[in-house]
C-alpha cells in the first residue's frame, strides 16, 4: 500500500517515512505544496499525510486542488496548528481525519489505518477473506487459524489482496501499489512475490489470470 | 441597526439629541416670552398715552365750545368733533357745571353723572372714577367765567374701551408669537435631526462592530467628528490587526515548536525502543508529551484573551455552526450529528466567531467520541445545547471535567485538553458552559453554552 507524505520538515519527513515502511507501507515524500501539485498519480494512492504548513503554500489549498481534480484518496491532516479554524477548513475541503503534531507514531498509524478500513467499509482493526486474517495495527497475521510470518513486502502484498477481494489486480498496479517512485519497479519481483506469498498461505487462494493479473478469493 | 439604537434611545434622557432640543426649547420660550412681556407693556402704555392725549385735547375741546349764557347757564355752541358723545352710552361722555345751574351732559350720557371733584383745579387732572357704564377715566379742570363763577368741565372714557384694546393687541399678539414659536421649535428639531445624522451614522458603525461586522466607518463626516471616525476606523483596522497578528504569531510559534517536538518524540520513541535507553527515553516522552499540552493549552488561553478581552464581540451561531457540523459529520461518519429544529437566523452569543468555532468544535468533538449513534444540536436565542448518547458522567466526573489533561478514557484519541480549552474560552467571554444529564431522561451528555445572566 502506498501512500504520499507531503512534509516540508527533512527529518520528521525522514523519521515518518522509515516508520510508516516499517509498518508496512511504500511511502513517496513530497517536501512543498508544489511537488505535491504536479504528484503524477495520485489515483494509485492508498492514502496521503499532509502538513498544513508547507513552505510555498497551506497544505489546505493544496488539498482544495486535489478535490477539485477529482483526487479521491483519503487524506489525513497532520498539523501543527492546533486551531479547530483549520481543522473544520480541512475537513469541509475534503480531508478524512486529523492529527495535531507532535503525535505518538502509533497513533498516527491507528488513525492511518481507520481511515483505511472506513474507505472500504470495515469496522475492525482486522481484514479477513476466505480464512486468511490481516491485523492492520499488530501486523498479525492467520491462515485457518495458524500464525504466519510474512515479509514486508508479502504483507503489503496480502494487505493489498485482502482490500480487494475478488477483484483481478495487474501486475502494475501491485507494484504501482507496493512500491515507492524512487523504488525500481521489476514486474518480474511482482511474479516472485506471489509465489511466496502462495506457498505461506496456501496456493489456491491466489488464482493467476494469464494476461490479466491475479486474484485473491472467489470472484 | 439593532433596537438598542432605535429611537427610544437615540431621543433618551442622556442624548443629546434631547439636551440640544430641551435648549431650544428654552431658548425659544424665554426668547418669545420676553417678546411677548416687552411688547404688551410697551404697547398698554402707548395706547393709555394716546388716550390721556385724546381726552385732553377732548376736554379742552369742550372748554372752547362752552358758552355762558347772560343767567350763566351753560351752552353747547356745537357738537364736539368726536361723534361717539352723541352716541347713547357709547362710553365717551362730557359734562360741564356751572354753580347755580344744572349740568350740561353730553347726548351720550343717558344716566349717571361724572363726579365733579375731578374738575377742582385750573390744571387738567385725571382719575379712574366711577362713570356712567362703569369705571372711567375721567378728565376735567375748572375756569372762571365771565362773571367769575366756576366752570367744570369734565370728559370720561370708559376704562373698559382701553383694556379691550390693550387685550385685542394681545390676544393677537399671543397667537402671532405662538406661531412663531412653534415654527422655530420645528425649525430646531430639523436642525437637531440634521446635525446628528452623522453622529447616527456613527453609532450604526458602532453598533456594527458589537454585532461583530468589524468593517471601517464608511462616507463623509462633518469636520468635528471626522476626526472621531478616523479614529475608531483607525481603532477598528488596528484591532483586527492586533487579532490576526496574535493568531497568525500564536499559530507560528505552535508550528515552530510542535514540529520539533514531534522529531523529539520520534527519537524518544526509537530509544523507548532499545533494550538499554527504555527508563530515559520514557522521561523524554512525558515531558514532550507535558510540553505539547502546555503549547496547546497556554496558546489556546493566550488566544482566548486576546480576543475576549475586545469589546463587544457578537457571533451569529447559524453561519458558525453549520461548517462545524458537516466537518464532524466527515469525521464522525457512524454518528448523526442532528439539529433539533433549524438555527434562528438571529440567535447569537456574545463571542468572537474563530472562538466560537473553536468552542463548539472541541463540544461536538468530545460529543462524536462518546456518542453511541447519535449527537442532538439545539440552538435557541443565546444558548446552544449539545447532547450526545454515550455513556454520559458521574457527578464527580462532570466536576472534574475540564481539568487539563484529564482523559476518562485514555483509549480514545485526544490530549485530554479540549473542555479545559473550553472552559478558558467561555471564561474569557460572558458565557456559561453547564455539563448535565439529559433532560429527555436518556444516558447521555448535555452540554450547554449560554450567555451568562449577568454581564461581567
Amino acid at each position: 500500500m502506498r501512500i504520499l507524505l507531503v512534509e516540508d520538515d527533512d527529518q520528521l519527513a525522514q523519521r515518518l517515512s522509515e516508520r510508516l515502511r516499517g509498518a508496512g507501507f511504500a511511502v513517496d515524500l513530497a517536501r512543498s505544496r508544489e511537488e505535491g501539485e504536479a504528484w503524477p498519480d495520485m489515483d494509485m494512492l492508498a492514502a496521503v499525510i499532509l502538513d498544513l504548513g508547507l513552505p510555498d503554500g497551506s497544505g489546505l489549498d493544496l488539498l482544495r486542488g486535489w478535490r477539485l481534480r477529482r483526487v479521491a484518496c483519503p487524506v489525513l491532516i497532520l498539523t501543527a496548528r492546533g486551531s479547530w479554524q483549520d481543522k473544520v477548513e480541512g475537513l469541509n475541503l475534503g480531508a478524512d481525519d486529523f492529527v495535531v503534531k507532535p503525535v505518538r507514531f502509533e497513533e498516527l498509524l491507528a488513525r492511518l489505518h481507520a481511515l483505511l478500513r472506513r474507505q472500504i467499509g470495515v469496522r475492525g482493526t482486522w481484514l479477513e477473506v476466505e480464512g486468511v486474517r490481516l491485523d492492520v495495527i499488530s501486523g498479525e497475521v492467520e491462515s485457518e487459524g495458524q500464525p504466519i510470518t510474512l515479509s514486508k513486502q508479502e504483507f503489503r502484498l496480502l494487505h493489498l489482496f485482502l482490500r480487494h477481494p475478488g477483484q483481478v489486480l495487474s501486475q502494475g498496479a501491485i507494484v504501482e501499489h507496493l512500491y515507492d517512485l524512487d523504488t525500481h519497479r521489476d514486474l518480474n519481483a511482482v511474479e516472485v512475490l506471489v509465489s511466496r506469498l502462495r506457498r505461506k498461505i496456501g496456493a489456491g487462494r491466489i488464482r493467476t489470470l494469464r494476461g490479466l493479473g491475479y486474484r485473491f478469493g472467489a470472484a | 441597526m439593532s433596537r438598542r439604537y432605535g429611537v427610544a434611545r437615540r431621543w433618551g434622557w442622556n442624548s443629546l439629541r434631547l439636551r440640544l432640543l430641551l435648549a431650544i426649547l428654552a431658548w425659544v420660550v424665554v426668547g418669545i416670552g420676553g417678546i411677548w412681556v416687552s411688547a404688551t407693556r410697551l404697547f398698554a402704555k402707548h395706547v393709555e398715552l394716546g388716550f390721556h392725549e385724546e381726552l385732553e385735547v377732548h376736554v379742552q375741546e369742550l372748554a372752547g365750545l362752552i358758552r355762558l349764557k347772560a343767567d350763566g347757564a351753560p351752552v353747547l355752541t356745537r357738537p364736539l368733533s368726536d361723534p361717539r358723545y352723541l352716541v347713547p352710552m357709547s362710553g365717551f361722555y362730557w359734562q360741564v357745571n356751572v354753580d347755580g345751574h344744572p349740568p350740561l351732559r353730553s347726548l351720550s350720557m343717558r344716566r349717571g353723572a361724572l363726579d365733579e371733584q375731578v374738575a377742582h383745579s385750573a390744571q387738567v387732572l385725571h382719575r379712574i372714577d366711577k362713570g356712567p357704564s362703569g369705571p372711567a377715566i375721567t378728565y376735567g379742570f375748572v375756569a372762571k367765567g365771565p362773571q367769575g363763577q366756576d366752570v367744570h368741565y369734565m370728559i370720561a372714557t370708559d376704562e373698559r374701551l382701553l383694556d379691550a384694546t390693550i387685550s385685542d393687541f394681545t390676544r393677537d399678539l399671543t397667537g402671532w408669537l405662538g406661531g412663531l414659536a412653534l415654527t422655530l421649535l420645528l425649525i430646531g428639531g430639523a436642525v437637531v435631526l440634521f446635525a446628528f445624522e452623522p453622529l447616527d451614522r456613527l453609532a450604526a458603525a458602532i453598533g456594527r462592530l458589537r454585532q461583530g461586522d468589524r468593517e471601517a466607518l464608511r462616507g463623509a463626516m462633518p469636520l468635528e467628528i471626522a476626526p472621531l471616525a478616523d479614529d475608531l476606523n483607525a481603532y477598528i483596522a488596528h484591532t483586527a490587526g492586533v487579532v490576526e497578528r496574535a493568531r497568525v504569531e500564536a499559530g507560528n510559534l505552535a508550528h515552530s515548536l510542535r514540529t520539533p517536538l514531534a522529531v523529539i518524540i520520534d527519537e524518544a520513541e526509537r530509544l523507548a525502543r532499545e533494550p538499554g535507553t527504555q527508563e530515559s527515553a520514557q522521561v523524554l516522552l512525558d515531558q514532550a508529551q507535558r510540553m505539547a499540552q502546555q503549547i496547546e493549552l497556554r496558546l489556546a488561553r493566550a488566544r482566548a484573551a486576546v480576543t475576549g478581552n475586545l469589546p463587544g464581540a457578537i457571533c451569529r451561531i447559524a453561519p458558525t455552526l453549520a461548517p462545524i457540523l458537516s466537518a464532524m459529520r466527515r469525521l464522525h461518519p457512524g454518528i448523526a450529528f442532528v439539529e433539533s429544529a433549524p438555527v434562528p437566523a438571529d440567535a447569537s452569543l456574545p463571542i468572537d466567531p474563530s472562538d466560537l468555532t473553536e468552542l463548539l468544535s472541541i463540544v461536538l468533538d468530545n460529543a462524536g467520541k462518546w456518542a453511541r449513534t447519535r449527537v442532538d444540536v439545539g440552538v435557541a436565542a443565546g444558548r446552544i445545547t449539545i447532547a450526545d448518547d454515550g455513556p454520559g458522567m458521574t457527578g464527580e466526573e462532570r466536576c472534574r471535567a475540564g481539568e487539563a489533561g484529564l482523559r476518562f478514557d485514555p483509549d480514545r484519541p485526544g490530549s485530554g485538553l479540549g473542555l479545559a480549552i473550553a472552559r478558558d474560552i467561555v471564561a474569557a467571554y460572558a458565557l456559561d458552559l453547564t455539563l448535565s444529564d439529559r433532560q429527555d431522561g436518556q444516558l447521555g451528555l448535555c452540554v450547554t453554552v449560554a450567555a451568562a445572566e449577568e454581564p461581567r
